[in-house]
């Protein structure tokens, strides 16, 4: 396997040198959000915030798709993986998501057939493998991963297999952003912007909110360089009160993004509401199947409504997802709340930002 | 939702992780009711003393899924696993029971090639496999099998080790490149399509130990940073000394192709299983003398000081970025691989 591509973002004198140039030219207060949840955890791993100026803060954003999916798509699956004649597969980090009443981990202690999977053709491999059996796959993602659950519904028709579904709680990062900025009391000076998102979308999809909003904005990638690189150009923006949207991970991302992945994407799923965790219904930032494929759809096949519920007394995650309060200032944190025994996504989810304060933090 | 007490009523798979929730049920259930000044030391063995001579005693049971996979299979797991336990008291393991639990239907094939493999790691450690037990249960109600090995060994003259004797000061060396072990069985795993030339590093560390206490370096500590990987070791170093441990990213030994994987699957390889490494704690004095005792060993030539134990935030592992910035290495919580020894 080669590691070509991440050495050289990893050099020290290279880091080093940013850290410098950062110190030496920002001068006014800034916070920034990183707006994706891989990028809070390279923060965090790499010791990115101990090593920059006291008057830069860095925000987490409503970037991990765990910390977003509303508590009533959690309950969703839970009932779904009650059912006798479904093997439930979903990513990992779903496991341990507190819904109302239980979780896929504790149903799964139980005895419902839950699988972690990598990928929904994994999935379909469950379902080939087992087809006296409902295989349902719970699709949470942005647009890194809808294109390859599109890919695998198209995939399923293809071959026949009839005994796939896919309950999808997907969500679209641009509109994520819109609403953020129109929300009373969020302050952003600067939008790191996520890499693997824009791999798909490209630089374009995040003009319209730019042009809107004039907030500095640079996609970055994942590296301490790339991350490094993207703050410094965030400060010079700022300080030279020239916002720009900035492509920092050339190496991946183009103007124009993946257009075949947007294709199949579009080709199979629409716009619709989505609620985020914590910050409510935001109009076309989900994606839902379009009316051709809805066979596919675990929702309908499987009558499945679940009732808005509130969030759990106290849990800050919405307000620490638009970077309102930091875990720290939650009630919850680390006293009601920990990776043992979490009560909202943003501790559970390893890409979450209570989950990274509590494992790296003091 | 109560998740405290729903956790309590049934056993969920983070209670083997090794991680806090491990450490929870150790502390809160075990603990008490078998409590006495052996066990509560919580070290990778025992150390007894029984007629006048000092032994220790270990035991493990190993649940790998699969059996087979690059490098080996549960068989010299088992056996190396234990050899190491006992080894990491200070001790020359001498003799292992070795008890099977086989599920109906388990092809008599792949069980005779796991004892083969047990009698070769064995014999190349120098040990005896001196008792054991058998047990079949029905289809379905065990995967395949699984093998639990209990040892003991004689600890050797003057040789007092425990994870309780890290002092400030003392160097940490790491036997070799860390994360092979839980990274090749991940890679072997059904469902996880890629391949790669690594191999698991199970391997008995009975002779390197050896001529760690023949160099009659001042060793503090030895542990074999298996479940839950150097990041949880070092913390539970950390804690049973109440001393503060500081590592180096940059000079982590990894392998190309274990950290390639660890970065597309999202896995930190500090808490990643080992099965064929030690740490060792040694005076700042001697540190590059045992340095070399270890690197002549032939399971030891990748070996480095990673680090070192200061007197600041007892309890606390942190971990110097290789950009200069500084992060906790906090145990881990829950299960980040399942059945991976």
């Amino acid at each position: 396997m080669s590691l070509k591509y991440v050495d050289e973002f990893r050099d020290s004198n290279l880091a080093k040198g940013l850290i410098k140039r950062i110190r030496a030219m920002s001068h006014k207060p800034l916070r920034l959000m990183e707006v994706c949840g891989t990028h809070t955890m390279s923060i965090f791993r790499h010791g990115i915030r101990t090593v920059l100026p006291e008057n830069i803060s860095l925000l987490t954003g409503p970037g991990c798709p765990v910390c977003v999916t509303a508590q009533k798509d959690i309950d969703a699956f839970i009932e779904l993986a009650g059912r006798d004649d479904v093997i439930l597969a979903t990513f990992g980090d779903l496991m341990k998501v507190p819904g109302s009443h239980s979780s896929l981990s504790l149903e799964k202690a139980q005895g419902a057939d839950v699988r972690i999977v990598y990928s929904a053709f994994d999935a379909i491999g469950l379902a080939t493998q087992n087809p006296q059996k409902e295989v349902v796959f719970c699709a949470v993602g942005f647009e890194t991963t809808i294109p390859t659950i599109a890919a695998s519904i198209l995939a399923c028709q293809e071959q026949g297999v009839t005994n796939f579904s896919v309950y999808s709680a997907n969500k679209l990062t641009p509109p994520a952003l819109a609403a953020l900025m129109q929300t009373d009391g969020v302050q952003v000076d600067g939008f790191i912007l996520p890499g693997h998102v824009s791999v798909i979308t490209g630089t374009d999809a995040y003009r319209p909110v730019f042009e809107t909003y004039l907030t500095p904005s640079v996609i970055a990638g994942f590296e301490p360089v790339d991350i490094l690189s993207a703050i410094e150009r965030l400060v010079v923006q700022n300080e030279n009160q020239s916002p720009a949207l900035e492509n920092g991970y050339t190496r991946a991302v183009s103007e124009q993004g993946n257009i075949k992945a947007q294709q199949v994407m579009h080709q199979v799923f629409e716009p619709c509401t989505a609620t985020w965790r914590g910050i409510g219904d935001i109009p076309d930032s989900g994606m839902g199947l379009r009316p051709e494929y809805h066979g596919f759809d675990a929702a309908r096949r499987f009558g499945i409504e679940m009732p808005d519920v509130p969030e759990p007394k106290g849990c800050a995650c919405g307000e620490i997802l638009m970077g309102l309060k930091t875990p720290e200032s939650c009630a919850l944190y680390k006293k009601k709340c920990t990776p043992m025994t979490p009560v909202g996504p943003c501790m559970v989810s390893s890409e979450g930002a209570c989950a990274a304060f509590y494992k790296y933090s003091v | 939702m109560e998740t405290n007490a729903m956790k309590q009523d049934k056993i969920v798979l983070d209670h083997g992780s090794g991680g806090k929730i491990s450490h929870n049920m150790m502390t809160d259930m075990i603990l008490p009711l078998f409590n006495n000044p052996t066990l509560s030391k919580l070290d990778d063995g025992a150390a007894l003393t029984i007629a006048g001579k000092r032994l220790a005693f270990s035991t493990d049971s190993y649940v790998v899924d699969p059996i087979f996979f690059p490098g080996g299979n549960i068989g010299d797991l088992a056996v190396n696993g234990t050899i190491n336990d006992i080894s990491m008291c200070g001790a020359n393991p001498l003799y292992i029971s070795v008890g099977l639990i086989l599920e109906e239907g388990f092809e008599t094939e792949k069980l005779q090639k796991i004892l083969e493999t047990m009698a070769g790691a064995a014999k190349k450690a120098g040990v005896q496999i001196v008792t054991g037990d058998t047990k079949v249960v029905p289809k379905g109600k065990a995967d395949k099998i699984f093998i639990n090995t209990s040892g003991i060994g004689l600890i050797y003259n003057g040789v007092e080790l425990s994870g309780s004797f890290a002092r400030p000061g003392d160097q940490i060396i790491v036997s070799g490149t860390i994360a092979d072990h839980g990274i090749t069985v991940l890679s072997a795993r059904e469902g996880l399509r890629f391949d790669s030339d690594i191999q698991t590093d199970s391997a008995a560390l009975n002779t390197m130990v050896k001529s760690i206490v023949e160099s009659e370096c001042d060793v503090h500590v030895l542990r074999d940073p298996t479940r839950g990987g150097v990041g949880t070791t070092l913390n539970e170093i950390a804690s049973q000394s109440n001393v503060g441990i500081r590592i180096r990213e940059a000079d982590l030994p990894l392998r190309g192709a274990v950290k390639g994987t660890c970065e597309l699957l999202g896995f930190d390889p500090l808490y990643i299983a080992n099965e064929g490494k030690l740490l060792a704690f040694v005076s700042k004095n001697d540190a590059e003398q045992l340095l070399e005792v270890i690197r002549a060993n032939e399971y030891g030539k990748d070996a480095r000081i990673i680090g070192e134990v200061v007197e600041s935030d007892p309890g606390k592992v942190f971990l110097e970025t290789a950009i200069g910035g500084s992060r906790r290495v906090d145990m881990l919580a829950g299960e980040q691989l399942p059945r991976i020894c």
